[in-house]
């Protein structure tokens, strides 16, 4: 059965925004929101990597259990999705996101926070799949439509993997094998001791 | 505080889905609202179809991008190429009801297999009209305000105006600035109009980006072009990438790079600045801007020393070599290290690192074209590539990333000043020649253009100012320049703003032909009060045609919209242009009964400009690509090989994509391309090749052709031979392999002239050869100032101790019609690092491309870069008193002041500061909003940096010295 | 004065013009479940029809969970480009 989920490959990563602007693009996101944005590590140093992130569609997600209209549910491919006709605009899944998904777009005076706002794995929302008033609230479906979220079809060098977490997780693994390391950002050095220089060359034979 | 540059503040622009969400602050969607929204879509598809006339634009429905098949009407899938670089990235648009609804990656494309970056994946703004900041209508400067006009008042007023300078002061007091966004047919047709119209001063971005590369590398080896190309770099097993940022300008590049990398490729970066491709770089290495010489030479050094060089491809392949490594071996590490700051063990390790993985491959771009010795530094990285063997091979090459989508096909056949399609120059043999083609009689032709200036080449595009501005006695034509149109060129990216506005002021007539305002509009609204049109062209995706990528494949756009508001496309403004100028009949072939190019409704057929191109461009086989041929790549794009772009089975079997030119002969030929140049393990009717034979057959005792045994694949000429005229035919005996109708097409002919293409048939199919000859690189390029490619300061150098010992050229009197300045400038200049220490140099950021007003007019585009800035060093920034965010002011020798956001970063070192170029719409300090057209200013503007660069010309293209000068930075205060 | 018989029955009639007012119109007290979704239904993404958007190139058949997922999982391979070169 297939769980939706996103990976971004920080070797590959260039932090082009292609995947932030698809996204803005399929889905005709406001100013203002971003509901999906690269992070940047090391800008401008030996060590840059960068990442794309949006919702993780989490598993067991904070937002939803914390949401005191619960206005969250989850699909059956694992894509957390809200109904915003709900929202009441408090921002706790804001607080409780450990990724910084929900964005509040700025309508209204005094900068009213609005109903919350999040990357949908381009699955649309509660609304007749592939309507104006899905595509008003929420979104392109993609999902709907047999397609995979834009700003994964869209990225630059194929950093950013997402869809079935089985397919992507495959497509991922054969990467890294054939550099011949693991992933330095994800805790290689915390599995296998820190490396001393952190541009760490792979061991001599390897690929790469 | 994230050190990256985007801004967490937004200006209150509005949106479409922030207004409608602005009614779902109650519980439910406003039932008013939801009806309303649902009532304006309908109505307003309803009304394009029965209205449309009617209504002042033509409104083509709100562009509401659901997937609703509801709003019924067709559903058209238009394959597309992005617009922006030159990598060429497909697009399918899809269209309903003549409304751009979606985009979808192409997955099927060779080239990006599906991927886009920023620009790319928001292409699909461009066709949308709500909130849109495009120029709508035309519009006129009547006393300092943009007044709309129709399209007839324009055309009129804008051709009375040129006719009567032209009577005055001759064709030569006009300047057209040409565009490298045209697509191949408008480029081609641009150039023809404008020598229809009597003048060679035309010009277009490939003058400030790599006409140093096509100079120099055409003089090297034969064709100035990319030699391999993007995907090709798979094969690669080592590459250096120097002056070139790819994963910032041609982001999608790095797919096929990084993929190289990961199956075992290393990469080399080497930049004045830790750029976002020096992230990816195995070996980053810093380098003082300008110095890119000495650091090749220094690399070469180890080379030699080594013994590394590939001696018996120099031996048979290349001349001069032995001149060149006299020269590196004066190079010595601490000569180096002393000049470009670069250490003995770094420049040992690019040595070693490209000549134990071969093939190796070179990236170049603007870091070593911009600079007074461009054409030098291009020659220099092409004989380290010649001493290694790498040219000609897979995996190898000269990889030139060129800038704009159609920068190469502008390059190859559209208005440059001192050519005619297809690199045949100016003199009166090619002008002969394109008469043909062009079905014009050439008497008539001959009688356009002022007396003894038709085979002189016109003024450059970086240096149009001075056409204004210089003494009348200086300039090497009549009159100084009266009238300039800017035609799909942004005037930010040429260098000496300060000028340009002066020269701005003193023209009698401004024409900007574009789908923006650009920011041509907003200085010339500063400074004057009248004499100004802006006339809105369309985008590439309100017109088809063909597009020439970097790697030379040819790409055909379908056409995805009509035109928006009142746009007309290119080739439709320049027929009805050419009306009213006089010249209609010559610019569509109309002449004793036949017409080359049919004209429906005012434009000119696309597919018949296409082939009107191609029975003339021999020179680089531009003759092959017919739009059949093309089409059919298009539609079939699963069928080609990544990494060799070649077609196995399927319709296009055999071809390689895009048809890389030379595609040579006739269509009929089916020449399959080059994608890959001067291969000599091929046969040349698949795609192989050798050098050129272009600058004789001996020099100074020495045999200039390839020697013995070294020749393309099956070749039947085994020894080096010169190119191919109908008088060496004969020799050979092979003229009876011409058909009737060749023999009488081809006599007294050579391979570039022969209009029936028998000679390249017959050279290339029936024999095995390459009709342009079998020779050897130059090394040594003896017609261009410094043979030897030789290290000389930049003019305005932060080390006059480097000035004394590598000085400048000459000035010269007149170079392209102008007094060039070159050691007078860098004598004025030698001790101004003690005011302006810093090295200031520009470049590119993903997100915006060239002049940058068509990107910031993007609200996805614009939200993700809002502000101008410079990167500033922390030690540079801590001396100064300067914390990142704030506001300084950039001063440089030319006393312009640029008010920017300082980013503190150690992507650039001490010495040195960037800032980005695309931007535009404040001018020192001061925002023109209030200047642009009402609803057509860019969403983001801020300085261009180009408004305080400096005077500094390449001694041989005239390319501007942009990415070397200095500067001051100080705090802003108050 | 007005007699109680008619006061009554204005009464009456109001509660009933008040019943009947309350008759067209939503529930009045919201019954609040917490941890359960509280709104609208959504569809799954294989229950539409692939040529119910306006363009895909993907094909399954509506209703068929694992023919979408197999459309899907093709689709994925677009996304590794080593599918198509080595």
């Amino acid at each position: 059965m297939a769980r939706m989920k996103f990976l971004c490959d920080a070797e590959r990563c260039i932090e082009c925004n292609g995947c932030v602007t698809a996204c803005k693009q399929e889905n005709e996101v406001p100013w203002g929101v971003n509901r999906r944005r690269v992070v940047t590590l090391n800008d401008g140093v030996p060590g840059e990597k960068s990442i794309s992130v949006a919702c993780m569609h989490c598993s067991d997600a904070p937002c939803m259990a914390v949401c005191p209209v619960d206005v969250f549910y989850r699909t059956e491919e694992g894509v957390v999705l809200h109904d915003k006709d709900l929202c009441i605009g408090c921002g706790y899944c804001f607080y409780a996101c450990p990724f910084g998904a929900p964005q509040f777009p700025q309508a209204g005076a005094f900068g009213m926070r609005g109903k919350m706002d999040k990357c949908t794995f381009c699955a649309g929302g509660p609304e007749k799949d592939n309507s104006k008033e899905e595509f008003a609230k929420y979104g392109s479906n993609r999902l709907a439509q047999g397609k995979l979220p834009a700003c994964a079809e869209m990225c630059s060098t194929k950093a950013l993997l997402g869809g079935d977490g089985d397919v992507i997780a495959d497509i991922f693994r054969a990467r890294a094998l054939k550099r011949g390391k693991g992933a330095e950002v994800w805790g290689w050095g915390t599995a296998y001791g820190k490396p001393d220089n952190p541009r760490q060359q792979a061991p001599k034979g390897a690929k790469s | 505080m994230l050190l990256t540059r985007k801004s967490a503040t937004a200006p209150s622009a509005q949106s479409r889905l922030a207004r409608g969400l602005a009614g779902m602050l109650a519980k439910t969607i406003d039932r008013r609202a939801f009806l309303k929204r649902s009532g304006v879509a309908v109505g307003a598809s309803a009304s394009f179809a029965t209205l449309a006339g009617q209504l002042p634009f033509k409104l083509i429905g709100r562009a509401e991008a659901a997937d609703d098949k509801s709003a019924g009407g067709k559903t058209e899938i238009k394959r597309t190429v992005c617009t922006h670089c030159s990598v060429g990235c497909a697009i399918d648009a899809v269209v309903q009801n003549g409304v751009w609804v979606r985009q979808e990656p192409v997955f099927d494309s060779p080239l990006n297999l599906g991927a886009h970056c920023a620009k790319g994946a928001a292409v699909r703004e461009h066709g949308m009209t709500e909130h849109s900041h495009r120029l709508k209508y035309p519009m006129k400067l009547e006393n300092g305000k943009y007044k709309r006009i129709t399209w007839e008042q324009a055309i009129n007023e804008v051709g009375d105006k040129l006719l009567a300078i032209r009577k005055e002061s001759g064709p030569d007091a006009t300047y057209w600035v040409g565009s490298s966004k045209h697509n191949n047919e408008q480029a081609y047709l641009m150039c023809k109009f404008v020598r229809l119209f009597g003048t060679n001063n035309t010009d277009h971005q490939a003058r400030i980006c790599h006409s140093t590369t096509v100079a120099g590398v055409a003089n090297t080896w034969g064709y100035g072009a990319m030699t391999n190309s993007y995907n090709d770099m798979q094969n690669a097993k080592a590459i250096w990438f120097m002056g070139s940022n790819a994963a910032e300008a041609h982001p999608v590049s790095m797919l096929h790079v990084l993929h190289a990398k990961e199956t075992g490729c290393k990469i080399i970066v080497a930049d004045p600045r830790f750029t976002r491709t020096a992230a990816k770089a195995d070996h980053f290495v810093r380098i003082r801007s300008g110095t890119d010489i000495p650091v090749i030479y220094g690399v070469l050094y180890h080379v030699f020393k080594n013994g590394w060089e590939d001696k018996q491809y120099i031996h048979d392949r290349v001349y001069g070599m032995e001149k060149v490594k006299e020269e590196v071996m004066k190079w010595t590490p601490e000569r180096v290290q002393e000049v470009c700051g670069v250490s003995e063990q770094d420049c040992y390790k690019i040595a070693e690192t490209m000549a134990k993985n071969r093939p190796s491959s070179i990236v170049w771009c603007m870091g070593q074209t911009q600079h007074t010795i461009g054409n030098a530094m291009v020659r220099a990285f092409c004989i380290f590539q010649l001493a290694l063997g790498n040219i000609g091979k897979m995996g190898g090459g000269a990889n030139i990333f060129r800038g704009h989508d159609n920068v190469q096909g502008a390059t190859d056949i559209g208005p440059n000043p001192d050519s005619l399609p297809g690199y045949y120059g100016i003199i009166p043999g090619a002008f002969a020649h394109w008469a043909k083609v062009w079905n014009v009689d050439l008497e008539w032709l001959k009688k356009q253009y002022a007396a003894g200036m038709m085979n002189k080449p016109g003024i450059t595009v970086s240096r149009w100012i001075d056409g204004v501005t210089e003494k009348n006695e200086l300039i090497d034509q009549d009159s100084n320049l009266r009238a300039v149109l800017f035609w799909g060129h942004a005037p930010n990216s040429q260098s000496r703003g300060k000028e340009m506005v002066e020269a701005m002021k003193k023209l009698d007539l401004l024409v900007v032909i574009d789908p923006y305002p650009s920011a041509t509009a907003a200085m010339a609204a500063m400074v004057r009060k009248d004499g100004v049109y802006l006339l809105p062209a369309a985008t590439q995706f309100e017109t088809s045609g063909s597009v020439t990528a970097s790697n030379r494949s040819l790409q055909w756009r379908e056409k995805v919209i009509e035109p928006v508001f009142e746009c007309k496309p290119d080739q439709t403004v320049m027929y009805l242009l050419a009306k009213k100028l006089g010249f209609a009949d010559q610019l569509v072939g109309k002449k004793d009964g036949k017409q080359n190019i049919q004209v429906v409704k005012d434009e000119p057929v696309i597919e018949d400009i296409t082939r009107e191109f191609n029975r003339g461009t021999w020179t680089i086989g531009y003759t092959g690509q017919s739009p059949e041929r093309l089409k059919l790549h298009m539609k079939h794009m699963q069928t080609f090989d990544v990494k060799t772009l070649r077609a196995k089975g399927g319709p296009c079997d055999g071809d390689y994509f895009g048809l890389p030119w030379p595609c040579y002969g006739t269509p009929e030929m089916k020449h399959p391309g080059s994608p890959n140049l001067y291969m000599t393990e091929r046969h040349v009717m698949d795609g192989g090749g050798n050098f050129r034979a272009n600058f004789g057959v001996e020099k100074d005792g020495v045999n200039l052709l390839a020697e013995d045994g070294s020749h393309s694949k099956g070749a039947e000429l085994t020894t080096g031979y010169p190119e191919f005229d109908h008088v060496l035919l004969k020799k050979l005996g092979w003229w009876d392999d011409l058909t009737e109708a060749e023999k009488v097409a081809a006599e007294g002919k050579n391979w570039k002239t022969d209009l029936s293409g028998g000679i390249q048939r017959v050279v290339l199919k029936v024999h095995g050869c390459h009709p342009f000859g079998n020779a050897k690189a130059r090394a040594v390029v003896w017609n261009f100032p410094d043979g030897v490619p030789l290290h000389r300061e930049p003019l305005y150098s932060p080390r006059p101790d480097m000035v004394e010992k590598y000085p400048t050229h000459d000035d010269k009197k007149a170079f392209w019609r102008l007094p060039t300045l070159f050691k007078s400038v860098q004598e004025k200049n030698k001790n101004i690092s003690k005011e302006f220490p810093l090295i200031m140099t520009s470049g590119r950021l993903t997100e915006f491309e060239g002049g940058g007003e068509e990107t910031r007019s993007n609200p996805w585009l614009a939200e993700l870069q809002q502000d101008m800035f410079v990167e500033i060093n922390p030690k540079s920034a801590n001396d100064r008193g300067i914390r990142s965010g704030e506001y300084v002011w950039v001063k440089t020798p030319t006393g312009a002041q640029l008010k920017v956001k300082a980013m503190v970063t150690e992507r650039v070192g001490a010495d040195t500061v960037f800032l980005p170029f695309h931007f535009s719409g404040w001018w020192m300090g001061k925002d023109m909003l209030a200047y642009y057209p009402d609803g057509a200013a860019p969403i983001v503007r801020g300085e261009a940096v180009n408004t305080a660069t400096t005077y500094g010309y390449d001694s041989v293209t005239m390319m501007q010295e942009t990415k070397t000068t200095l500067c001051q930075i100080e705090r802003f205060q108050g | 004065m007005i007699s109680a018989r008619k006061l009554v029955f204005a009464g009456a009639a109001l509660v009933a013009v008040a019943a009947l007012a309350g008759c067209g119109e939503n529930e009045q007290v919201i019954v609040y479940q917490q941890g359960k979704y509280q709104g609208k239904p959504d569809t799954r993404p294989w229950e539409n029809d692939p040529g119910a958007g306006l363009y895909t190139t993907s094909k399954w058949t509506k209703g068929d969970k694992s023919s979408w997922e197999a459309a899907l999982r093709s689709r994925n391979q677009n996304q590794n480009e080593y599918a198509r070169v080595e």
